[in-house]
């Protein structure tokens, strides 16, 4: 059963230069099915539209992103909804307590210059009316830290007396609060040691047992994906290209991009040669036309000058959008 | 024979931290040696917090330090006095930084940031000559095409970084301080980016301060490494004894923490975290003590000196 799903989502900056419209397809044309209790894992070159697509996901759409063509639709209460019909304030009803989102480089969730507590206090009064504060706040707030194993004491910190690791921790703590269904994640790793990334990783993966709810993860350590996503998604330029379990993408990569970015990987006791893909990311105002990784691939034909290749199912759940495996075109 | 490009001598730099009544002395960096030789990539690890960046600010001059000298050409650079000569380092020492983002201003094209840095360091305008310029994007896969009339907020992080490098080589430097150059960007690119410090070392004999927490890169790339814990350099030496057989406690739970890009080789413990890092730092011996496993009584109250062993240098009892 899907959670959350997309269909034929297109989200594009609009940008003016010199008088003139320009498009940055950061999200062209993606379609997705993320289930229930499940981690999905997202990556892909940067630049590419993974916080595009997410920032999308979550309906946080704001000039000059457009949502240009396609739906976000949410599973609630047995039904489909679609995001972009709903009005702003059902929309802020439901963030936070349905999904959750935890920004690249997060520290922006939680307020610089106010204890940590306030933060929360913030955060829930914006969804709960609260009249007992004790029983109605404080104490399902300690509960919360003290079943994610995080000390009480943290309340009365300000976030720069906090380690990077402990406040990107506070963080996730404050984003699943509400128990939302849905948490999407931003990079939550970024610029730990990897015993605080293992520390926040483990975090994430206790509360996804708890509330056996979903996570959406975006990150360039493919050593994290390899550990927590059950299934990952590979975007390129705007499009997402590959999809299968983790055991698949890392074990049998189909799509030559993602061959190139598990075959990259650097592991410690081996300094052999790796070499990256070769040439430059696309640009996403004039993309190639045809397969969008055509330039770069050494497998390329006319055919994928000619045709975007659809993502589609090659092996049992192990979809790729490659003409090696399949003649399906994109209509376009 | 190669010789000592830069030399970092029992450096040490206290922070006074808190409010005006509880204020407490913070070492950020405490008595830190290590030198680089001329094209030699030089790793800075370790935790989250420890000082590494505290360590490339003051080699950089952003920040003064309250103990120790570093010797750069065999010339103390703390009291270098002269304009000129400072220029002269600023030229030859050039960095990147943890967020791309910071490094350019929003309001400028990065187009013109980069003619401003010739015009500034060569003293060449850009309607004079790019070669420079157009050389150094090349040297990371751009071309001038690629960021004309484009300001910061058109590229994602992972391009910024490359165009910070871009930037950092237009003055064709002999080191090249990289803190934290591929946390933002993808593991292809993450490659082509320390190949690219692989080739520039080879070809120019650039030496290269790569500060990072990715520490298979860190294998790929560096010829040495140093791991730092709260302040202190616990392990040095070359980067395959260091991170092939790990001797000092940290050293280890560092290397078995890594998330390796194998889902059959997945986390199979949980890790314990500390509560904050004030603390650590304030401990009297060893700052790891608290989590070792190894852990005696002197540990904790006496000061521990550094022991060569096996061509590596540790700072651990376990070693004496
Ligand atoms: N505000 C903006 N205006 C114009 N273009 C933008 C804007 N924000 C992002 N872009 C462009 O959209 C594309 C996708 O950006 P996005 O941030 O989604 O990439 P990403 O995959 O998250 O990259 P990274 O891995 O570096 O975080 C990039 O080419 C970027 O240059
Ligand atoms: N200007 C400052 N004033 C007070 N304390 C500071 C200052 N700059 C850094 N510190 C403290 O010094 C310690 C070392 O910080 P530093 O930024 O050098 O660590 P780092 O090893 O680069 O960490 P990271 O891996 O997170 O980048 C930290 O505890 C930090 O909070
Ligand atoms: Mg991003
Ligand atoms: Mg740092």
């Amino acid at each position: 059963m899907s959670v959350l799903n997309t269909e034929g989502l297109k989200a594009y900056y609009i940008i003016d230069v010199l008088g003139e419209k320009r498009y940055v397809r950061a999200v062209d044309d993606v379609d997705l099915e993320i289930r229930e209790n499940e981690i999905y894992g997202i990556a892909g070159e940067s630049g590419c539209g993974k916080t595009t697509l997410i920032k999308t996901l979550f309906g946080m759409v704001e000039p000059p992103l457009n949502v240009m063509d396609g739906k976000v639709k949410y599973k609630m209460n047995a039904e489909y909804a679609d995001i972009f019909a709903m009005d702003n304030k059902r929309m802020r009803e439901i963030r936070w307590e349905y999904i959750s989102y935890i920004p690249q480089g997060s520290m922006s969730v939680l307020n610089p210059v106010q204890k940590v507590r306030y933060s929360f206090e913030h955060f829930i009064k914006a969804h709960r009316r609260i009249r007992n504060k004790e029983e109605e706040f404080i104490k399902p707030v300690e509960r919360h830290l003290q079943a994610l194993g995080l000390p009480v004491q943290i309340l009365d910190s300000y976030p720069h007396q906090l380690s990077g690791g402990m406040r990107q921790r506070v963080t996730v703590a404050l984003a699943t609060v509400l128990q939302p269904k849905i948490i999407i994640a931003d990079e939550p790793t970024t610029a730990l040691d990897v015993v605080m990334q293992r520390g926040v990783i483990q975090l994430l993966k206790d509360v996804q047992s708890s509330l056996k709810n979903t996570i959406i993860m975006v990150t360039h350590d493919m050593g994290i994906h390899a550990n927590i996503a059950d299934r990952i998604g590979i975007m390129y330029a705007g499009k997402m290209i590959e999809e299968a379990s983790t055991e698949e993408i890392f074990g049998n990569p189909l799509h030559p991009y993602t061959q190139y970015l598990i075959g990259s990987l650097p592991k410690i006791g081996d300094k052999s040669y790796k070499t990256s893909a070769p040439g430059a990311p696309p640009s996403l105002i004039n993309p190639p036309e045809g397969c969008r990784f055509y330039p770069r691939c050494d497998r390329a034909t006319d055919e994928c000058k000619a045709a975007i290749p659809k993502l589609v199912e090659i092996e049992p759940g192990h979809k790729a959008a490659c003409f090696l495996y399949s003649g399906v075109k994109e209509d376009e | 024979m190669s010789s000592k490009l830069i030399e970092v001598n029992g450096l040490t730099k206290v922070f006074r931290v808190g409010s005006l009544f509880s204020r407490v002395r913070l070492t950020a960096v405490d008595n830190v040696s290590f030198d680089i030789k001329d094209a030699d990539i030089y790793t800075l690890a370790g935790e989250s917090g420890s000082g590494k960046t505290t360590v490339s600010r003051i080699i950089l001059g952003l920040l003064e330090a309250s103990e120790g000298e570093i010797l750069y050409k065999g010339k103390n650079i703390m009291n270098i006095k002269s304009e000129r000569e400072k220029k002269e380092f600023r030229k030859d020492v050039q960095a990147i930084f943890q967020n791309p983002f910071e490094t350019f201003n929003p309001l400028r094209t990065v187009e013109n940031y980069l003619y401003e840095t010739q015009k500034n360091f060569l003293g060449v305008d850009a309607s004079d000559s790019i070669d420079g310029i157009e050389q150094a994007l090349t040297a990371v896969g751009l071309t001038l095409d690629d960021v004309k009339e484009k300001y910061p907020s058109e590229f994602s992080g992972g391009q910024l970084q490359r165009i910070s490098i871009a930037r950092a080589l237009i003055t064709q430097p002999s080191l090249l301080i990289a803190d934290e150059p591929v946390s933002m960007v993808d593991a292809s690119l993450r490659m082509s980016i320390v190949n690219l410090f692989k080739e520039l070392k080879d070809r120019y004999g650039l030496s290269v301060l790569y500060i990072t927490h990715d520490l298979a890169t860190a294998y790929y790339v560096s010829d040495k490494i140093a791991i730092m814990f709260r302040g202190n350099i616990v392990e040095k030496g070359s980067v395959e004894k260091v991170l092939d057989s790990p001797k000092h406690p940290y050293t280890k739970m560092l290397k078995e923490s890594i998330a390796q890009p194998d889902p059959r080789d997945k986390w199979d413990s949980r890790v314990d975290l500390h509560l904050t890092e004030r603390e650590e730092y304030m401990l009297k011996g060893c700052k790891f003590a608290g989590r070792c496993p190894h852990v005696m009584e002197r540990c904790r109250t006496e000061e521990i000196p550094d022991f060569d062993i096996d061509g590596v240098t540790v700072k651990c009892l376990l070693y004496q």
